[in-house]
Protein backbone atom coordinates (compact mmCIF):
# COMPACT_ATOMS: atom_id res chain seq x y z
CA UNK A 1 0.00 0.00 0.00
CA UNK A 2 2.94 2.36 0.82
CA UNK A 3 4.54 1.49 -2.27
CA UNK A 4 1.39 2.11 -4.07
CA UNK A 5 1.07 5.30 -2.85
CA UNK A 6 4.69 6.55 -3.22
CA UNK A 7 4.61 5.30 -6.77
CA UNK A 8 1.78 7.41 -7.28
CA UNK A 9 3.54 10.50 -5.74
CA UNK A 10 6.55 10.23 -7.74
CA UNK A 11 4.74 9.97 -10.91
CA UNK A 12 2.59 12.89 -10.49
CA UNK A 13 6.23 14.63 -9.35
CA UNK A 14 7.20 13.68 -12.59
CA UNK A 15 4.30 14.47 -14.43
CA UNK A 16 4.88 17.98 -12.88
CA UNK A 17 8.14 18.86 -14.43
CA UNK A 18 6.26 19.77 -17.69
CA UNK A 19 3.89 21.92 -15.64
CA UNK A 20 5.87 25.39 -15.82
CA UNK A 21 7.65 24.66 -19.52
CA UNK A 22 6.98 28.04 -21.53
CA UNK A 23 4.17 27.91 -23.57
CA UNK A 24 6.97 28.81 -26.68
CA UNK A 25 8.59 25.92 -26.68
CA UNK A 26 5.91 23.64 -26.38
CA UNK A 27 5.41 23.82 -30.09
CA UNK A 28 8.19 24.35 -32.51
CA UNK A 29 6.76 24.48 -36.20
CA UNK A 30 9.21 25.35 -39.48
CA UNK A 31 7.63 25.43 -42.89
CA UNK A 32 9.06 23.77 -46.15
CA UNK A 33 8.65 23.53 -50.01
CA UNK A 34 7.54 20.69 -51.78
CA UNK A 35 9.70 21.77 -54.88
CA UNK A 36 12.94 24.04 -54.66
CA UNK A 37 11.06 26.60 -56.35
CA UNK A 38 8.06 27.85 -57.86
CA UNK A 39 6.65 28.95 -61.30
CA UNK A 40 4.31 31.83 -61.97
CA UNK A 41 0.64 30.97 -62.70
CA UNK A 42 1.14 27.03 -61.33
CA UNK A 43 0.12 25.47 -57.98
CA UNK A 44 3.00 24.89 -55.34
CA UNK A 45 2.46 22.88 -52.40
CA UNK A 46 3.80 24.06 -48.72
CA UNK A 47 4.03 21.92 -45.64
CA UNK A 48 4.26 22.83 -42.08
CA UNK A 49 6.13 20.61 -39.68
CA UNK A 50 5.28 20.98 -36.02
CA UNK A 51 6.46 19.51 -33.18
CA UNK A 52 4.36 19.20 -30.02
CA UNK A 53 6.52 18.60 -27.01
CA UNK A 54 6.37 15.25 -25.02
CA UNK A 55 3.09 15.27 -22.13
CA UNK A 56 1.43 17.71 -24.37
CA UNK A 57 -1.43 17.72 -26.78
CA UNK A 58 -3.45 19.84 -29.03
CA UNK A 59 -6.47 20.12 -30.53
CA UNK A 60 -7.39 18.61 -34.09
CA UNK A 61 -8.19 21.25 -36.27
CA UNK A 62 -12.12 19.96 -35.71
CA UNK A 63 -11.78 19.95 -31.85
CA UNK A 64 -14.27 17.01 -30.19
CA UNK A 65 -16.23 19.72 -28.54
CA UNK A 66 -17.29 23.08 -29.10
CA UNK A 67 -15.08 24.92 -26.43
CA UNK A 68 -11.86 23.48 -27.35
CA UNK A 69 -9.77 25.87 -29.18
CA UNK A 70 -8.58 24.13 -32.89
CA UNK A 71 -5.16 23.98 -34.05
CA UNK A 72 -5.32 26.31 -37.21
CA UNK A 73 -2.76 27.26 -40.06
CA UNK A 74 -2.95 30.51 -40.67
CA UNK A 75 -1.21 32.17 -43.90
CA UNK A 76 -1.29 35.90 -44.14
CA UNK A 77 -2.85 37.70 -47.39
CA UNK A 78 -0.26 38.04 -50.09
CA UNK A 79 -0.51 39.57 -53.64
CA UNK A 80 1.67 36.46 -55.24
CA UNK A 81 0.09 33.94 -53.83
CA UNK A 82 -3.45 32.35 -53.06
CA UNK A 83 -4.05 29.59 -50.58
CA UNK A 84 -6.43 27.09 -52.63
CA UNK A 85 -6.49 24.37 -49.61
CA UNK A 86 -5.37 23.47 -46.34
CA UNK A 87 -5.04 19.63 -45.08
CA UNK A 88 -4.91 18.89 -41.70
CA UNK A 89 -4.32 15.35 -40.64
CA UNK A 90 -6.24 13.48 -38.88
CA UNK A 91 -6.49 13.62 -35.04
CA UNK A 92 -5.82 10.48 -32.48
CA UNK A 93 -8.61 10.16 -30.09
CA UNK A 94 -7.23 10.02 -26.26
CA UNK A 95 -9.00 9.80 -23.12
CA UNK A 96 -8.45 12.70 -20.12
CA UNK A 97 -9.68 12.64 -16.92
CA UNK A 98 -11.25 15.75 -17.32
CA UNK A 99 -13.34 14.67 -20.38
CA UNK A 100 -16.17 11.48 -20.41
CA UNK A 101 -15.46 10.78 -24.37
CA UNK A 102 -11.87 10.55 -25.94
CA UNK A 103 -10.73 13.29 -27.40
CA UNK A 104 -9.05 14.01 -31.03
CA UNK A 105 -6.09 15.64 -30.20
CA UNK A 106 -2.27 15.77 -32.25
CA UNK A 107 0.32 14.68 -30.28
CA UNK A 108 4.16 14.54 -31.61
CA UNK A 109 5.09 15.67 -35.26
CA UNK A 110 2.21 16.98 -36.56
CA UNK A 111 1.80 17.56 -40.33
CA UNK A 112 0.15 20.42 -41.81
CA UNK A 113 -0.13 20.83 -46.01
CA UNK A 114 -0.56 23.71 -47.67
CA UNK A 115 -1.80 24.21 -51.76
CA UNK A 116 -1.06 27.51 -53.28
CA UNK A 117 -1.31 29.08 -56.58
CA UNK A 118 1.08 31.66 -58.09
CA UNK A 119 -0.49 34.52 -59.31
CA UNK A 120 0.06 34.86 -63.30
CA UNK A 121 1.80 37.97 -63.48
CA UNK A 122 4.26 37.04 -60.25
CA UNK A 123 7.91 38.13 -61.72
CA UNK A 124 10.93 36.09 -61.34
CA UNK A 125 12.14 37.10 -57.31
CA UNK A 126 12.28 35.57 -54.16
CA UNK A 127 9.33 36.51 -51.87
CA UNK A 128 8.33 35.91 -48.25
CA UNK A 129 5.09 34.20 -47.18
CA UNK A 130 4.35 34.68 -43.63
CA UNK A 131 2.04 32.39 -41.84
CA UNK A 132 1.39 31.30 -38.41
CA UNK A 133 0.56 27.72 -36.40
CA UNK A 134 -1.89 28.82 -33.81
CA UNK A 135 -2.26 26.38 -31.39
CA UNK A 136 -3.53 25.78 -27.94
CA UNK A 137 -1.90 22.76 -25.84
CA UNK A 138 -2.41 21.15 -22.84
CA UNK A 139 -1.12 18.14 -20.54
CA UNK A 140 -2.99 15.80 -18.31
CA UNK A 141 -3.78 18.62 -15.62
CA UNK A 142 -3.35 22.33 -16.95
CA UNK A 143 -3.67 24.19 -19.82
CA UNK A 144 -1.68 26.96 -21.72
CA UNK A 145 -2.97 29.57 -22.99
CA UNK A 146 -3.79 29.60 -26.58
CA UNK A 147 -1.07 30.90 -28.94
CA UNK A 148 0.77 30.78 -31.95
CA UNK A 149 4.37 29.59 -34.11
CA UNK A 150 5.28 32.79 -36.58
CA UNK A 151 6.66 31.37 -39.78
CA UNK A 152 8.00 32.84 -42.94
CA UNK A 153 8.43 31.03 -45.86
CA UNK A 154 11.05 32.16 -48.69
CA UNK A 155 9.45 31.43 -51.82
CA UNK A 156 12.03 31.36 -55.52
CA UNK A 157 9.43 31.97 -58.29
CA UNK A 158 11.77 31.02 -61.79
CA UNK A 159 11.06 31.06 -65.28
CA UNK A 160 9.23 28.42 -67.13
CA UNK A 161 11.66 26.72 -68.36
CA UNK A 162 13.92 26.20 -65.34
CA UNK A 163 13.47 23.10 -63.99
CA UNK A 164 11.91 22.22 -60.28
CA UNK A 165 13.56 20.10 -58.37
CA UNK A 166 11.30 18.08 -55.48
CA UNK A 167 12.50 18.17 -52.01
CA UNK A 168 10.92 16.63 -49.06
CA UNK A 169 9.43 14.05 -50.51
CA UNK A 170 8.21 11.83 -47.63
CA UNK A 171 6.82 14.49 -46.04
CA UNK A 172 4.49 15.59 -49.19
CA UNK A 173 3.93 11.69 -49.11
CA UNK A 174 2.10 11.82 -45.99
CA UNK A 175 -0.39 14.63 -47.04
CA UNK A 176 -3.39 13.43 -49.11
CA UNK A 177 -4.12 16.72 -51.22
CA UNK A 178 -7.25 16.47 -53.16
CA UNK B 1 10.69 52.14 95.25
CA UNK B 2 10.71 49.68 93.02
CA UNK B 3 12.27 50.52 89.73
CA UNK B 4 10.28 49.95 86.74
CA UNK B 5 11.43 49.16 82.95
CA UNK B 6 10.29 51.03 80.34
CA UNK B 7 7.48 49.26 78.35
CA UNK B 8 8.97 49.84 75.16
CA UNK B 9 12.73 48.28 75.73
CA UNK B 10 10.77 44.83 77.19
CA UNK B 11 11.04 41.86 74.95
CA UNK B 12 7.65 41.69 75.95
CA UNK B 13 6.47 45.38 74.59
CA UNK B 14 8.11 44.41 70.79
CA UNK B 15 5.69 41.25 70.06
CA UNK B 16 2.88 42.42 72.03
CA UNK B 17 0.41 44.09 68.58
CA UNK B 18 -0.75 46.49 71.03
CA UNK B 19 2.74 48.19 70.63
CA UNK B 20 1.99 48.81 66.76
CA UNK B 21 0.52 52.31 66.30
CA UNK B 22 -3.22 51.75 65.37
CA UNK B 23 -2.77 53.71 62.01
CA UNK B 24 -0.67 51.25 60.00
CA UNK B 25 -2.57 48.12 59.27
CA UNK B 26 -4.89 50.32 57.55
CA UNK B 27 -2.56 52.66 55.77
CA UNK B 28 -1.01 49.35 54.72
CA UNK B 29 -3.98 48.13 53.47
CA UNK B 30 -4.76 51.49 51.76
CA UNK B 31 -1.34 51.42 49.97
CA UNK B 32 -1.67 47.70 49.23
CA UNK B 33 -5.81 48.91 47.78
CA UNK B 34 -4.23 51.66 46.15
CA UNK B 35 -1.52 49.87 44.33
CA UNK B 36 -4.12 46.74 43.02
CA UNK B 37 -6.05 49.42 41.57
CA UNK B 38 -3.56 51.10 40.30
CA UNK B 39 -2.08 47.97 38.45
CA UNK B 40 -5.92 46.70 36.80
CA UNK B 41 -6.15 50.35 35.74
CA UNK B 42 -2.15 50.62 34.08
CA UNK B 43 -3.19 47.09 32.87
CA UNK B 44 -6.45 47.44 31.47
CA UNK B 45 -5.25 50.94 29.72
CA UNK B 46 -2.40 49.11 28.02
CA UNK B 47 -4.91 46.55 26.68
CA UNK B 48 -6.80 49.31 25.19
CA UNK B 49 -3.88 51.52 23.87
CA UNK B 50 -3.01 48.13 22.08
CA UNK B 51 -5.99 47.31 20.84
CA UNK B 52 -7.11 50.32 19.43
CA UNK B 53 -3.71 52.17 18.87
CA UNK B 54 -0.84 49.88 18.63
CA UNK B 55 -2.14 47.26 17.08
CA UNK B 56 -3.71 49.29 13.88
CA UNK B 57 -0.95 50.21 13.68
CA UNK B 58 1.17 47.74 13.06
CA UNK B 59 -1.75 46.07 10.83
CA UNK B 60 -1.16 48.98 8.69
CA UNK B 61 2.23 48.28 8.01
CA UNK B 62 2.35 44.58 6.97
CA UNK B 63 5.74 42.91 7.24
CA UNK B 64 7.06 41.69 3.97
CA UNK B 65 6.70 37.58 4.44
CA UNK B 66 8.29 35.57 1.54
CA UNK B 67 6.21 32.67 2.36
CA UNK B 68 3.02 34.38 2.80
CA UNK B 69 3.31 37.34 0.31
CA UNK B 70 0.23 40.17 0.74
CA UNK B 71 -2.38 39.07 -2.32
CA UNK B 72 -2.08 42.00 -5.18
CA UNK B 73 -5.07 44.50 -5.03
CA UNK B 74 -7.02 44.72 -8.30
CA UNK B 75 -10.63 46.04 -9.13
CA UNK B 76 -12.48 44.77 -11.74
CA UNK B 77 -15.84 44.43 -13.36
CA UNK B 78 -17.42 41.14 -13.12
CA UNK B 79 -19.72 39.63 -15.83
CA UNK B 80 -22.53 40.92 -14.36
CA UNK B 81 -21.67 44.64 -14.73
CA UNK B 82 -20.65 44.97 -11.14
CA UNK B 83 -17.15 46.39 -9.85
CA UNK B 84 -15.03 44.11 -7.68
CA UNK B 85 -12.50 44.82 -5.78
CA UNK B 86 -10.50 42.05 -4.09
CA UNK B 87 -10.59 45.07 -1.02
CA UNK B 88 -13.89 44.23 -0.07
CA UNK B 89 -13.13 40.89 0.70
CA UNK B 90 -10.49 41.74 3.71
CA UNK B 91 -11.59 39.35 6.75
CA UNK B 92 -12.54 36.41 4.31
CA UNK B 93 -11.13 33.54 3.27
CA UNK B 94 -10.83 33.71 -0.69
CA UNK B 95 -10.04 31.13 -3.32
CA UNK B 96 -8.79 32.97 -6.14
CA UNK B 97 -9.46 31.14 -9.53
CA UNK B 98 -7.81 31.92 -12.77
CA UNK B 99 -9.69 29.83 -15.76
CA UNK B 100 -10.89 29.63 -18.62
CA UNK B 101 -13.89 28.39 -20.59
CA UNK B 102 -11.65 26.75 -23.29
CA UNK B 103 -9.81 25.02 -20.63
CA UNK B 104 -10.90 21.50 -20.11
CA UNK B 105 -9.49 20.75 -16.85
CA UNK B 106 -10.55 24.11 -15.38
CA UNK B 107 -13.94 23.12 -16.15
CA UNK B 108 -14.03 20.36 -14.14
CA UNK B 109 -13.37 22.10 -11.12
CA UNK B 110 -16.17 24.62 -11.33
CA UNK B 111 -18.91 22.65 -9.96
CA UNK B 112 -16.77 21.71 -6.97
CA UNK B 113 -16.01 24.86 -6.00
CA UNK B 114 -20.18 25.81 -6.61
CA UNK B 115 -20.33 23.42 -3.62
CA UNK B 116 -17.51 24.74 -1.48
CA UNK B 117 -19.10 28.11 -1.89
CA UNK B 118 -22.62 26.67 -1.01
CA UNK B 119 -20.90 24.97 2.28
CA UNK B 120 -18.62 27.80 3.70
CA UNK B 121 -19.71 31.08 2.41
CA UNK B 122 -21.87 31.55 5.93
CA UNK B 123 -18.23 31.15 7.77
CA UNK B 124 -16.60 33.86 5.82
CA UNK B 125 -15.55 32.15 2.49
CA UNK B 126 -15.71 33.54 -1.17
CA UNK B 127 -14.43 32.07 -4.23
CA UNK B 128 -13.81 34.91 -6.87
CA UNK B 129 -13.48 33.32 -10.55
CA UNK B 130 -10.62 35.47 -12.57
CA UNK B 131 -11.37 34.20 -16.22
CA UNK B 132 -8.95 34.77 -19.16
CA UNK B 133 -10.97 33.94 -21.93
CA UNK B 134 -11.08 36.73 -24.43
CA UNK B 135 -14.19 37.74 -24.55
CA UNK B 136 -17.35 37.85 -21.97
CA UNK B 137 -19.27 36.38 -24.08
CA UNK B 138 -18.24 32.59 -23.75
CA UNK B 139 -17.75 33.01 -19.97
CA UNK B 140 -21.70 34.67 -19.23
CA UNK B 141 -22.70 31.70 -21.36
CA UNK B 142 -20.80 29.37 -19.02
CA UNK B 143 -21.84 31.07 -16.05
CA UNK B 144 -25.45 30.71 -16.87
CA UNK B 145 -25.27 26.52 -17.74
CA UNK B 146 -23.40 25.76 -14.68
CA UNK B 147 -25.38 28.10 -12.42
CA UNK B 148 -22.30 29.73 -10.94
CA UNK B 149 -23.12 30.85 -7.45
CA UNK B 150 -19.79 33.20 -6.54
CA UNK B 151 -18.18 36.34 -8.83
CA UNK B 152 -16.39 35.99 -12.15
CA UNK B 153 -14.38 38.65 -13.17
CA UNK B 154 -12.32 38.79 -17.05
CA UNK B 155 -9.21 39.02 -16.18
CA UNK B 156 -5.71 40.29 -18.22
CA UNK B 157 -2.30 39.84 -18.63
CA UNK B 158 -1.14 42.75 -16.06
CA UNK B 159 -3.03 40.27 -13.51
CA UNK B 160 -1.93 37.36 -14.19
CA UNK B 161 1.78 39.04 -14.26
CA UNK B 162 1.16 40.42 -10.61
CA UNK B 163 0.04 37.35 -9.53
CA UNK B 164 3.62 35.83 -10.38
CA UNK B 165 2.44 35.09 -13.95
CA UNK B 166 0.17 31.35 -14.60
CA UNK B 167 2.46 29.41 -15.48
CA UNK B 168 -0.57 26.76 -16.41
CA UNK B 169 -4.71 26.83 -16.30
CA UNK B 170 -6.22 26.34 -13.40
CA UNK B 171 -4.02 27.94 -11.53
CA UNK B 172 -5.39 28.89 -7.79
CA UNK B 173 -4.71 30.74 -4.96
CA UNK B 174 -5.76 30.45 -1.29
CA UNK B 175 -6.11 33.74 0.55
CA UNK B 176 -6.49 34.39 4.16
CA UNK B 177 -8.58 36.35 6.36
CA UNK B 178 -5.35 38.45 6.57
CA UNK B 179 -4.94 38.88 2.72
CA UNK B 180 -1.90 37.08 2.73
CA UNK B 181 -1.87 34.23 0.17
CA UNK B 182 -1.26 31.10 1.68
CA UNK B 183 -1.22 28.35 -1.20
CA UNK B 184 -0.86 28.17 -4.98
CA UNK B 185 -2.05 25.23 -6.96
CA UNK B 186 -1.47 24.68 -10.76
CA UNK B 187 -3.19 22.43 -12.94
CA UNK B 188 -6.66 20.51 -11.90
CA UNK B 189 -6.41 19.94 -7.95
CA UNK B 190 -8.67 17.59 -6.13
CA UNK B 191 -11.36 19.57 -3.62
CA UNK B 192 -10.34 17.76 -0.83
CA UNK B 193 -7.31 19.65 -0.71
CA UNK B 194 -8.99 23.07 -1.55
CA UNK B 195 -11.19 21.76 1.58
CA UNK B 196 -8.72 21.08 3.90
CA UNK B 197 -6.44 24.45 3.23
CA UNK B 198 -9.83 26.50 3.21
CA UNK B 199 -11.16 24.94 6.99
CA UNK B 200 -7.82 25.52 8.25
CA UNK B 201 -7.86 29.02 7.34
CA UNK B 202 -11.44 29.88 7.83
CA UNK B 203 -10.45 29.04 11.91
CA UNK B 204 -7.80 31.50 11.72
CA UNK B 205 -8.84 35.25 13.62
CA UNK B 206 -8.74 37.76 11.28
CA UNK B 207 -6.12 39.69 13.19
CA UNK B 208 -3.75 36.88 13.15
CA UNK B 209 -1.80 35.35 10.88
CA UNK B 210 -1.48 31.50 10.47
CA UNK B 211 1.40 30.95 11.48
CA UNK B 212 1.58 27.27 11.28
CA UNK B 213 -0.62 26.68 7.78
CA UNK B 214 0.67 23.91 5.77
CA UNK B 215 -0.54 23.51 2.02
CA UNK B 216 -2.31 20.56 1.58
CA UNK B 217 -1.95 18.13 -1.16
CA UNK B 218 1.03 17.36 -2.96
CA UNK B 219 3.80 20.54 -3.02
CA UNK B 220 5.71 21.13 -6.20
CA UNK B 221 8.49 23.75 -6.85
CA UNK B 222 6.02 25.34 -9.08
CA UNK B 223 3.11 26.33 -6.52
CA UNK B 224 5.56 28.28 -4.62
CA UNK B 225 4.00 32.04 -4.21
CA UNK B 226 6.28 34.44 -6.32
CA UNK B 227 4.63 37.45 -7.34
CA UNK B 228 5.20 40.00 -10.30
CA UNK B 229 6.99 43.28 -9.24
CA UNK B 230 4.78 45.98 -10.27
CA UNK B 231 7.28 48.35 -11.48
CA UNK B 232 8.57 45.97 -13.95
CA UNK B 233 4.87 44.83 -15.01
CA UNK B 234 4.02 48.50 -15.58
CA UNK B 235 6.83 49.34 -16.90
CA UNK B 236 7.44 50.97 -21.06
CA UNK B 237 9.98 48.10 -21.38
CA UNK B 238 7.27 45.38 -20.53
CA UNK B 239 8.93 42.95 -17.77
CA UNK B 240 11.43 45.28 -17.08
CA UNK B 241 11.44 47.81 -14.01
CA UNK B 242 13.43 50.57 -15.20
CA UNK B 243 13.22 52.90 -12.07
CA UNK B 244 16.56 53.11 -11.18
CA UNK B 245 17.36 54.69 -14.71
CA UNK B 246 16.95 58.73 -14.95
CA UNK B 247 15.27 59.91 -17.89
CA UNK B 248 18.50 60.12 -20.47
CA UNK B 249 19.14 56.88 -19.26
CA UNK B 250 15.86 55.42 -20.21
CA UNK B 251 15.87 57.20 -23.39
CA UNK B 252 19.27 55.40 -24.09
CA UNK B 253 18.15 52.34 -22.96
CA UNK B 254 14.96 52.09 -25.40
CA UNK B 255 17.10 53.00 -28.41
CA UNK B 256 19.66 50.42 -27.36
CA UNK B 257 16.88 47.70 -27.35
CA UNK B 258 15.53 49.24 -30.43
CA UNK B 259 18.70 48.67 -32.42
CA UNK B 260 19.05 44.98 -31.59
CA UNK B 261 17.12 42.46 -32.89
CA UNK B 262 15.86 39.42 -30.99
CA UNK B 263 16.80 35.83 -31.49
CA UNK B 264 13.19 33.95 -30.01
CA UNK B 265 12.41 33.71 -34.11
CA UNK B 266 9.76 37.31 -33.94
CA UNK B 267 12.29 39.25 -36.76
CA UNK B 268 11.07 42.01 -34.34
CA UNK B 269 13.80 44.38 -32.57
CA UNK B 270 14.02 43.52 -28.80
CA UNK B 271 11.85 46.64 -27.59
CA UNK B 272 9.20 45.63 -30.43
CA UNK B 273 9.27 42.04 -29.03
CA UNK B 274 9.07 43.02 -25.38
CA UNK B 275 5.93 45.34 -25.92
CA UNK B 276 4.19 43.17 -28.67
CA UNK B 277 5.01 39.61 -26.58
CA UNK B 278 5.29 40.63 -22.64
CA UNK B 279 5.65 36.60 -22.16
CA UNK B 280 8.20 36.29 -24.38
CA UNK B 281 11.44 34.84 -22.10
CA UNK B 282 14.26 34.81 -24.55
CA UNK B 283 13.54 39.18 -25.30
CA UNK B 284 13.00 39.60 -21.43
CA UNK B 285 16.24 37.91 -20.68
CA UNK B 286 18.33 39.91 -23.11
CA UNK B 287 16.69 43.34 -22.34
CA UNK B 288 17.59 42.52 -18.53
CA UNK B 289 21.02 41.92 -18.99
CA UNK B 290 21.55 44.86 -21.11
CA UNK B 291 20.20 46.81 -18.40
CA UNK B 292 22.21 45.29 -15.73
CA UNK B 293 25.05 46.24 -18.22
CA UNK B 294 23.45 49.76 -18.06
CA UNK B 295 23.01 50.23 -14.36
CA UNK B 296 26.75 48.96 -13.92
CA UNK B 297 28.09 51.71 -16.17
CA UNK B 298 27.07 54.76 -14.52
CA UNK B 299 28.58 57.02 -17.06
CA UNK B 300 26.31 55.32 -19.89
CA UNK B 301 26.27 57.29 -22.97
CA UNK B 302 23.68 56.69 -26.05
CA UNK B 303 25.29 54.11 -28.47
CA UNK B 304 23.55 52.90 -31.34
CA UNK B 305 24.17 50.99 -34.25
Amino acid sequence: MRMLLWGWVLTLMVASLGWAQNNSSVVEAHAVMATDAAHANSPLKLAVLAQVAAGYHINDHKPSLDYLIPTELKVEPSNQFTVKDVVYPKGTPKRFAFSDAPLSVYEGTVVVGTLLQAGKDVRAGTYALKAKFAYQACNDHACLPPTSVPLTVTIRVVPRNVPLKPVESDVFQRIKFE
Amino acid sequence: MEEQTPIENTPQASKSPESFPKENPRALQSKLLAGSLLSVVLVVGLYYVNRYWIAPAVRAQPKSDRNHPLAPAFSLTDITGKPLKLSDYQGKVVVLDFWATWCGPCRIEIPNFIELQKRYAAQGFTMIGISIDDSPEPVVDFYKEFRMNYPVVIGNDRLGELYGGLPGLPTTFLIGRDGRIYAKHVGATDPSVFETEIKELLAISPASEAKDFHQAGIVFKEDKVELGDPAAIDSEVPGIDLTKLTADQKEAYEKVLASQQCTCGCKLNLLKCRQMDRHCAISRKLAQDLLEAFLKDKNSTIVTK
